[in-house]
């Protein structure tokens, strides 16, 4: 998700996006290794805050370590912005961001984004069970778990974005959301790996199912896509491949590796991309919603749907987080409780995999037009799959594996305190997830966009994404994952 | 710019599409079809095992 006002040329796009990529990897690497510390006896990030479902404000936050406990609620979040101003305006230094800037910017979007994951974790808003509300002494709630808070950011950037514009205009140096949700995924591989490591049999069926979300991205969703785009609504190819990738393969990224391999104007890709944004959190509002109501029951359709419907990977993955807590919410009311986990996994499964082939694809796209459509000399070089590979993804595998082998193939030692490191690393993803969505949130301005003249543009949106991507997605994830639960937590 | 691109893009006369474009989406269609029917068949015999 690029920033929707910024106007840059494409080899600067490009060279930020993959800037943007290895420093998501260096920061995710560096939570994990931290984390990894635990193991061996040193706690260096038990400081860090996590809030739990309250009706006492007082006691929603508090460290993630009980060897922390000193800290109070208080402390540990104030070390926390600490430790992530100083990692991310070192970060963001290195791509030529201005420091200051970040840093007062970050102050505020951290502050406002958190303070919504607090309010999210409420008790009337939170609590699931009767059980819980009963804890609490209250009578109702929303029961969306303290996760609905990523619902309570998104919101809270959608009201600055479109009520308060020249305050979003103001946070514009820290609304990075591709950047926290790339960091967000390289350290959600000790999660996954963690989770696939309890269940190897269905993470391998996960990896086996990801194949389809391949072709039904690349090869099904993207012919339709272009074909409609061309051919119903009259849009050149200069826009049709950009609108294609963005529909149906992975939103910002795609537009841009693709919109670059065909050598579209540089202006084309970008505004293609901030439409992408505004129909993720359309989508985000509306289908995780949809997944609790209808697909409650089939928990690993509802997770995999959402992989192949929500097309940025900060909204999709974030949106595969709220969908799981939606849908675990739901079950355990009904007397089902699932281990966690399982749902955000079968998301990000499908989501990586529709993402390590855009490299692959801007390449075949570049070779069909250098050599068919637009020929001259500049042709495709087969360099082009790495430099337009997504570099992040490179961290995750390997966060993954090191988790991987950790869990299965060292002492039993190590297996056994493995998940409590990896749930220290997981605070971070999902503070980093939270910055992902108030980030959304606040490029989302409607009203400029449509101001555009964007809506023919987001008629071919609407109609892939509402009249085909989304059933047929459905239609596959029912066909690969229905009938088939997550584990139940003991 | 982007207001003007877009406007004058839509206004623009149609591109017919060419042989080539049709030969890439007749293609990855029939061969995304085809590969979906072949991992639905292999999804029936190798069913998630938990």
């Amino acid at each position: 998700m690029s920033d929707i006002a910024i106007k840059v040329s494409e080899p600067l796009a490009l060279r930020a996006r993959l800037n943007e990529d290895w420093l998501a990897v260096v920061i995710g690497l560096l939570v994990f290794a931290a984390a990894l510390a635990s193991i061996g006896g040193t706690d260096l990030l038990g400081w860090a805050v996590t809030a739990s479902v309250y009706t006492d404000p007082a006691k929603a936050l508090s460290p993630v370590a009980k060897a922390y406990a000193w800290l109070g609620g208080g402390g540990a979040l104030l070390a926390t912005y600490a430790a992530l101003l100083v990692v991310l305006s070192a970060g963001v230094a290195t791509l030529g961001a201005d420091v200051k800037k970040f840093a007062i910017a970050f102050t505020v979007v951290f502050a406002i984004a958190y303070a919504s994951w607090i309010l999210g974790s409420y008790a009337h808003l939170a609590a699931v069970t009767p059980a819980e509300q009963q804890k609490f002494g209250i009578s109702w709630s929303l029961k969306l778990t303290n996760e609905g808070g990523f619902i309570v950011a998104l919101l809270s950037g959608l009201v600055i974005a479109n009520f308060f514009p020249r305050f979003a205009a103001w946070l514009k140096e820290a609304v990075r959301p591709e950047l926290y949700i790339k960091i967000a995924i390289v350290i959600l591989g000790a999660t996954v790996a963690v989770t696939a490591a309890g269940r190897l049999n269905l993470a391998s069926s996960l990896l086996l199912r990801g194949t389809a979300a391949i072709v039904e991205a690349y090869l099904i969703y993207w012919s339709v896509v272009y074909y409609i785009s061309r051919k119903w609504f009259g849009f050149s190819r200069e826009w049709s491949v950009p609108l294609a990738s963005g529909i149906s393969i992975c939103g910002v990224a795609a537009s841009i590796a693709t919109g670059g391999a065909i050598r579209a104007r540089p202006a084309v890709p970008i505004l293609v991309s901030s439409l992408v944004v505004v129909f993720a959190v359309v989508e985000v509002l509306i289908l995780p919603l949809l997944a609790q109501t209808f697909l409650w029951h089939e928990p690993l359709v509802a997770g995999a749907w959402i992989g192949l419907a929500i097309k940025t990977d900060g909204a999709a993955v974030a949106g595969g987080g709220i969908t799981e807590s939606l849908v675990m919410a739901k079950a355990a009311a009904e007397g089902i409780r699932y281990q966690p986990g399982w749902i955000l996994a079968t998301t990000t499964t499908v989501k990586i995999f529709i993402d390590i082939f855009i490299g692959i694809w801007a390449f075949i796209l570049g070779y069909i037009w250098t050599n068919h459509i637009d020929k001259g000399p500049d042709r495709a070089k087969p360099s082009e799959i790495w430099q337009r590979f997504p570099k992040f993804i490179l961290g995750f595998i390997l966060v993954f594996a090191v988790s991987l082998w950790l869990a299965l193939g060292s002492t039993s030692e190590i297996a056994r305190a493995l998940p409590a490191a990896a749930g220290e690393a997981n605070v971070f993803r999902v503070i980093f997830f939270i910055l992902t969505f108030f980030s959304i949130g606040v490029l989302s301005d409607f009203r400029k966009l449509w101001q555009q003249g964007f809506g023919k543009l987001a008629a071919v949106y609407f109609v892939s994404l509402f009249g085909f991507v989304i059933w047929v997605g459905l239609l596959i994830s029912w066909l690969f994952f229905a009938g088939f639960k997550p584990p139940l937590a003991s | 710019m982007s207001q003007t691109n877009l406007e004058d893009d839509i206004k623009a006369p149609v591109e017919p599409l060419l042989p080539i474009e049709k030969k890439l989406i007749g293609w990855s269609l029939g061969i995304g079809i085809a590969l979906l029917v072949v991992l639905i068949t292999v999804n029936h015999f190798v069913p998630i095992k938990l």
